[in-house]
């Protein structure tokens, strides 16, 4: 089972609004969203996986930290995160990370 | 596709993650027995989205970039006819909103949501669907323009068959003063000062009629609050005012309230309705009326400490609160980044991180990476 990890992008987030939209006109079911859902967990991951090739470093302040099942969750405030093209900063990000190690089992399951 | 080492990856991705998904759920929906079209339709809902949040530049398709070719031509043909119809105030326009009316509408979700929110009836339906297909056809009776900077220009075509053009922010130049700030905050005395030549009391209208569109940009504080022409307005005409009436009394009341609260010293008109609660003010004679009243209230003794009392006692509860109010700052966007991590170190509070793959949401915008490597201290 692939993380869900994605879900809460705004690629994740649009297809769970338009999912929503679909059953609340009663056009799909809500095990089919779901099955659309664990799809796109599926495509996310591969895609990720296999055709981004980009690098990007970044530094700043660790406000806070936290590890909990597996999952770190990282607060930092006044970063900079530089690519080779551009480079861009923000005052405060939160990083929710899973396991990277070869994921057997989906951290939401 | 030519090799395109500065290009954004973003889009590609995102696409061939939609391709992908619809093409492998197709089959999950055929066995539902749901239509084709049913498939059709959640990849246009979420095509939509995506290019609505702005997250990702250059997003899509033919059709897309035809509809934004239309979008433009409307708004030019939007802003002519405003200066047609525009007679004095030219209003200023802050210098920055005249180059932005030409682009191409993009849209805020959030705008969406706050229509929604609003309840505006008549408005509502046709903005929503205006709105959320991005298509400026005439679409009802409304048409809906939203620049880049989430101004609302609106091209309403009333009842008498008057088209008007609605802008925010519109410096309504009366008896009073021009009000120099082009703050949101401005429009409620300015309202105000134009409805107490005309009735004392509640703000009613036959004089100037406010179209109930307020637009709360969510963590924007930019509270849009559409005019009518004032010249067409003020020749009054009744005959139009009914049910914007209603929704303007209510939407009025509110706006007063809130932005009488950011502004108790600004304007100081002789008749200043105060809507919100007493207290900005301290005087004597409020104090008496307040403890007649509130004598049966236990929170008197409280108030009674002084007016100012009321206004100490929100700081005194909030010191309670030990945490530091992580959520206080009104995001926009929370800046997000969903990884996967390959290694996190620590060495007394120095931490690196080697994260991969991963989607990140920083000022609104997408990014991706395959590896991110990255140092804080603690």
């Amino acid at each position: 089972m692939a993380y869900q990890l994605y879900r809460n992008t705004t690629l994740g987030n649009s297809l769970q609004e338009s999912l929503d939209e679909l059953i609340q006109t009663q056009q799909i079911t809500p095990q089919l969203a779901l099955q659309v859902l664990l799809q796109f967990d599926k495509a996310i991951n591969t895609a990720l996986a296999n055709r981004v090739r980009n690098r990007v470093n970044f530094r700043g302040s660790l406000n806070t930290y936290r590890f909990c099942d597996n999952v770190w969750t990282f607060v930092l405030n006044d970063v900079e995160f530089r690519e080779v093209t551009d480079l861009v900063k923000v005052d405060k990000v939160k990083i929710v990370a899973c396991d990277g190690k070869n994921t057997g089992s989906g951290a939401a399951e | 596709m030519a090799s395109s080492a500065n290009s954004n990856p973003v889009p590609k991705l995102y696409r061939s993650v939609i391709d992908d998904v619809i093409n492998e759920v197709r089959e999950l929906f055929l066995d539902e027995g749901v239509d084709e079209q049913v498939l059709m339709e959640l990849r246009t809902l979420w095509e939509n989205k995506l290019m609505q949040s702005k997250a990702v530049e250059g997003f899509h398709t033919e059709e897309q970039q035809a509809l934004q070719a239309q979008q433009q031509q409307q708004a030019q043909q939007v802003q002519q006819s405003q200066q047609q119809t525009q007679t004095q105030h030219q209003v200023i326009l802050p210098p920055q909103q005249q180059a932005p009316q030409q682009q191409v509408i993009v849209q805020d979700p959030k705008i969406l949501q706050a229509m929604n929110a609003t309840g505006m009836s008549f408005l509502q339906s046709a903005a929503a669907t205006a709105a959320t297909l991005a298509l400026p056809t005439g679409v009802g009776p409304y048409q809906q323009l939203i620049t880049s900077q989430g101004q609302i220009l609106q091209v309403v075509r009333a009842a008498n068959g008057a088209q008007y053009i609605i802008q925010p922010q519109q410096q309504v130049v009366l008896q009073q003063q021009v009000l120099p700030q082009m703050q949101p905050g401005v429009q409620a005395p300015v309202i105000q000062q134009v409805l107490t030549p005309l009735q004392g009391g509640i703000p009613q209208q036959t004089g100037v009629i406010i179209q109930p569109q307020q637009i709360v940009l969510a963590g924007n504080k930019v509270q849009q609050n559409a005019q009518v022409m004032q010249t067409a307005t003020m020749t009054t005409q009744p005959g139009q005012v009914s049910a914007a009436q209603v929704q303007a009394q209510s939407q009025q009341q509110q706006q007063p309230q809130q932005q009488q609260q950011q502004q108790p010293a600004q304007q100081q008109p002789p008749m200043m309705l105060q809507v919100d609660g007493a207290g900005d003010t301290s005087s004597e004679e409020d104090e008496e009326e307040e403890d007649e009243y509130d004598e049966d209230e236990d929170e008197d003794k409280d108030k009674d400490g002084g007016e100012d009392g009321q206004v100490e006692e929100e700081p005194l509860n909030s010191s309670d609160d030990v945490s530091d109010e992580e959520d206080q700052e009104l995001f926009d966007t929370e800046n997000v980044v969903v990884c996967q991590y390959d290694k996190i170190h620590r060495s007394k509070n120095k931490w690196k991180f080697t994260l991969k793959d991963g989607i990140m949401n920083l000022n609104g915008r997408d990014y991706v990476f395959s590896k991110a490597i990255g140092d804080a201290e603690w």
